[in-house]
């Protein structure tokens, strides 16, 4: 795609990037088939090449945009499975990365929307007050059909009852169960602990099961990822900045030989921390060295040579990727091949390139949208007749979740339970049938 | 024409939703990456079902506006999903009729509509135990089952004739009848042999919706292979431009007892790498060459792969059982000299063998879209005729083509899909279609290939709209007229696609 920037806007290297990012577009139009967007809505304008002309559009321009534009951009999930498809390899997420960004600081919203967007960035990423928020939001539940459209929606989260914090996962070191052989942190992360504490405790326990030292460093905060995707890079800057400095000094201090993110959200953000403060000299070297050692959890088990299970229990188990393990790290075989090593008979879920509509913050936003790819995934997920539904990121687990009666746990949760954990508490009083042993190969079909 | 009274029928008929004519919808449908410009439609249609294709064939009859239907418009370098005229109303039937109708384990096919993806057939058979699978292309996987095999696309597998897959169709024609093929036809509450019989009662007309614009087929039916426990394929690469001509001869025989259950892929160094890094060279060139050897060697050395890659694969129960076919294979191509044979495990390391690992194994690839990466500005087609599998003659219409590349500066970038009588030639063009001057040697290149295969006996299996009318124009004049009498036949008033295909315009 061809652009007109001046050479003045071009000295900014955000907007040079962007135009590099601009160019490589060539219009083929594979990311339209793929995009959820444009699946549900039709509009040429809701799917990646109509956005990255958009982009280019507003961009150019400067300044404030329109409203039309601003609603095609806001209508994307960032759940980038256009740049699995993308024949020239567009670099799209961190081009609506800069498109956000430009519409946070030159549009001005109306004041619901303004009012909305900063409560979401000044309470999720904090731990104590999304706790607060979502008791405050269970007690006014009775109200919610008072409230208009979105804060109605915002109170529906009360559905979610909050963790106290005495589950919260306890900051310092958890020591090896036996010999260690590794020593990792984790990101103990912000809305996962109050609304799935049970994965961060299931992980401890994998992990220190598997000869890990794992550092839970006090001082990490809020990937950055929620208030990034909601256009305020300063504050995602500020919050890698934090967790820069936190995790160099266990570098420095012991070393580490992979930083564990289990919510792959967080994972995609983090492994982008190079990208996010490539033009802060003094943390530009740290991001990019904070990136490399930054592994899923299911890429970091895969490393360190899972035990098998202590009763092998072939459980249906369908397993969804999140769009950011899928589609951005391209994380998908390992947790296939985690589970069916811990016995478990995985179930791929059909139409995988579709986001189930979570996206950070996306299903407070536009709950419309993400109500029909929730209800769309839950369908798929149901249709493959598993007993439990695996996840690797909790905003997955939440979404998906509000929209089916299947159990939905963590991965790390099963493979927990598998090499001596306990149940998920999912799965408590649940129907878990065991499939019969499966036949041989040649003996199922003419082969 | 009466186009606004057209659509206003449309509209009062399916409903809005099933109605766009907005300027950046029929932009974006409008635009290809074939040298010519792009060619907008006047609005897009978006039936929901074969009753709806009907009132919408009639509304065009009644107005005499022309249509241009697609299934899910994939066919990038071919088209894409821009009308071959200005002007003409796209029917969109991939949004709405998308439906999977029918999956039959037992008898091995599953019944879709026309906007069904290989991927969405691949997840559907994957939930249903993975007991079947499909014959995808290496392309898209969200191309479409229907119209791949309409445009004679293929796969690599045993039921790599995708075309031939295909049985019982439903078509509406272009007079607006809907007419059901074979055993669909029978005024019966059942219809048992629809989809597993080519051949009943009358006339197979099935074979005239394939590359014609008589009717918009509505269904049909693909028949599906059961899914090998073990699926291993094996790779060799060759030094030398000059062994294409023994490799030809090696394969022959290995297809024309069915030894080999799948077809052969014989990728060129720039078609097997060009999928995983732009042009080394192009910079340097400017595009007003081809790559040079120097860079092509310094390519094949730095991917572990030759001037030629040739990639097959068996099918059974064991890794066991396979093990001594592959065997056979490794000391047969051994023959010539510098053959190296690169083992299942060893190319699944190896991004360009990729593509042809997933579509073997029945299962969708995104790893060969990155071609069109291999020089910038979104230029891209495709020649595609084929050769006897005769090594001379096959080596001939090589020279032959590599010599038009290379006068016109194009990289030569082919792949043969090779069967036992037949080898189809994938041959892309990947350019700058920004550059105009480049993009006039594309097509000149486009058209002199053309000419000059056809003068020796050689048309294509399937062509870019841009060149539908030229590959027609080969043909003989008692051809095309035939062409045009059932098209006069079945579409009196000329409304499918008019000009697709190079008839009807």
């Amino acid at each position: 795609m061809q652009t007109h920037f001046t050479l003045k806007q071009l000295q900014d290297p955000r907007i040079a990037e962007a135009d590099g990012i601009i160019q490589t577009c060539q219009h083929f139009g594979f990311c339209t088939a793929t995009c959820p967007t444009y699946t549900l809505l039709g509009d040429e304008n809701d799917a990646p090449r109509g956005r990255i002309d958009l982009t280019r559009a507003m961009l150019e321009q400067g300044g404030a945009p329109d409203a039309k534009t601003v609603g095609h951009i806001d209508r994307c999930l960032s759940c980038l499975a256009c740049m699995t498809t993308c024949a020239v390899r567009v670099d799209y997420m961190h081009l609506v990365d800069r498109a956000r960004v430009h519409i946070e600081k030159h549009f001005r919203r109306p004041l619901p929307d303004r009012l909305l967007r900063a409560l979401l960035a000044r309470v999720l990423p904090y731990p104590e007050r999304f706790r607060a928020a979502l008791l405050g939001a269970r007690l006014a539940r009775p109200f919610a059909r008072l409230l208009p459209g979105r804060l109605s929606n915002l109170l529906a989260m009360g559905a979610a009852k909050p963790a106290s914090a005495e589950h919260d996962i306890v900051t310092g070191i958890h020591l090896s169960q036996g010999p260690r052989r590794h020593r990792v942190a984790l990101l103990a992360g912000c809305a996962q602990r109050v609304l799935a504490p049970q994965v961060n405790a299931a992980t401890v326990r994998l992990l220190t099961r598997h000869g890990c030292d794992v550092v839970v460093a006090r001082d990490t905060a809020c990937c950055g990822a929620l208030t990034l995707h909601m256009g305020r890079e300063e504050e995602a800057q500020e919050a890698a900045r934090r967790n820069v400095d936190a995790w160099m000094r266990q570098v420095e201090a012991g070393g580490l030989d992979a930083i564990i993110v289990n919510a792959s959200g967080c994972g995609t953000a983090v492994k982008d921390y190079g990208h996010l403060l490539r033009y802060d000299p003094a943390y530009a070297a740290r991001a990019a060295r904070v990136a490399a050692l930054a592994l899923d959890i299911s890429e970091f088990m895969m490393r360190v040579d899972p035990m098998p299970p202590a009763v092998p229990r072939r459980i249906a188990v369908a397993y969804h990727d999140a769009c950011s393990l899928r589609n951005t790290q391209r994380v998908t075989t390992q947790p296939r091949h985690l589970l069916a090593s811990a016995g478990f008979v995985v179930r791929d879920v059909p139409e995988a390139q579709f986001c189930c509509g979570s996206a950070g913050t996306y299903n407070l936003l536009q709950p419309d949208i993400a109500g029909q790819l929730g209800q769309r995934k839950a369908a798929h997920v149901e249709s493959t007749q598993a007993s439990v539904l695996a996840v690797g990121n909790v905003g997955c687990m939440v979404q998906i979740g509000r929209h089916t009666g299947l159990p939905v746990v963590h991965t790390v949760e099963l493979l927990d339970w598998a090499t001596g954990g306990p149940l998920p508490g999912a799965l408590e009083g649940r129907a878990l049938p065991e499939l019969p042993p499966e036949q041989p190969a040649a003996a199922a079909a003419f082969w | 024409m009466n186009i606004e009274a057209f659509f206003s029928d449309v509209q009062n008929e399916l409903g809005a939703q099933a109605v766009d004519r907005g300027q950046d919808t029929c932009l974006r449908y409008g635009e290809t990456t074939l040298p010519a410009f792009d060619r907008r439609p006047a609005g897009v249609l978006y039936p929901a079902s074969a009753d709806e294709v009907k009132a919408i064939v009639r509304a065009a009859n009644r107005h005499e506006v022309p249509l241009w239907p697609i299934s899910t418009g994939n066919n990038i370098g071919l088209g894409s999903r821009a009308p071959v005229r200005e002007q003409q109303v796209v029917v969109d039937l991939g949004r709405r009729m998308n439906r999977i109708l029918e999956v039959n384990q037992e008898l091995g096919y599953a019944v879709v509509e026309p906007g069904v993806t290989f991927q969405a057939l691949q997840d559907e058979l994957a939930r249903l135990g993975d007991k079947l699978m499909l014959s995808p292309t290496s392309g898209p996987p969200l191309g479409g089952v229907l119209g791949n095999a309409l445009d004679k696309g293929g796969g690599y597998g045993p039921y790599f004739d995708h075309f031939g897959m295909l049985c019982g169709m439903e078509i509406v024609l272009g007079n607006g009848e809907l007419i059901r093929t074979g055993d669909g036809s029978l005024e019966a509450d059942t219809r048992i042999n629809w989809h597993v019989s080519k051949y009943s009662f009358g006339p197979v007309l099935d074979g005239l919706f394939a590359q014609s614009n008589f009717g918009i087929v509505t269904r049909v039916a693909v028949w599906l292979m059961p899914r090998p426990p073990v699926i291993q394929t094996f790779h060799f690469s060759f030094a030398q431009d000059s062994d294409f001509a023994a490799i030809v001869d090696l394969i022959r025989p290995l297809k024309m007892s069915n030894f080999v259950p799948t077809l052969f892929r014989l990728c060129n160094d720039i078609y097997a790498i060009g999928s995983e890094v732009p042009s080394p060279d192009y910079a340097a060139s400017g595009g007003k060459r081809a790559i040079n050897t120097e860079a092509r060697r310094a390519l094949q050395a730095r991917h572990g792969l030759g001037a030629w890659q040739l990639s097959g694969a068996f099918y059974g129960p064991s890794p066991q059982a396979v093990a001594p076919m592959i065997e056979r294979v490794k000391a047969h191509f051994g023959q010539i000299l510098g053959a190296r044979y690169i083992a299942h495990d060893d190319a699944l390391n190896m991004p360009p063998l990729r593509a042809g690992i997933d579509a073997m194994s029945g299962r969708t690839t995104q790893a060969e879209l990155g071609l069109l990466q291999w020089r910038p500005g979104g230029g891209n087609s495709w020649f595609l005729p084929g050769t006897p599998m005769q090594g001379k003659t096959a080596a001939e219409l090589d020279t032959l083509a590599r010599g038009i590349y290379e006068k016109h500066g194009m990289d030569f970038m082919v792949m043969h899909v090779a069967s036992a009588r037949f080898a189809r030639g994938l041959h892309v063009m990947v350019w700058n279609r920004n550059d105009a001057d480049e993009n006039r040697r594309a097509d000149e290149c486009y058209i002199e290939l053309a000419r000059e295969f056809a003068g020796r006996g050689v048309s294509v299996g399937r062509a870019p709209t841009d060149y539908q009318d030229l590959h027609m124009e080969l043909l003989s004049p008692e051809f095309r007229q035939a062409c045009e009498g059932i098209k006069k036949a079945l579409d009196p008033k000329g409304i499918i696609a008019p000009g697709k295909y190079g008839i009807g315009a």
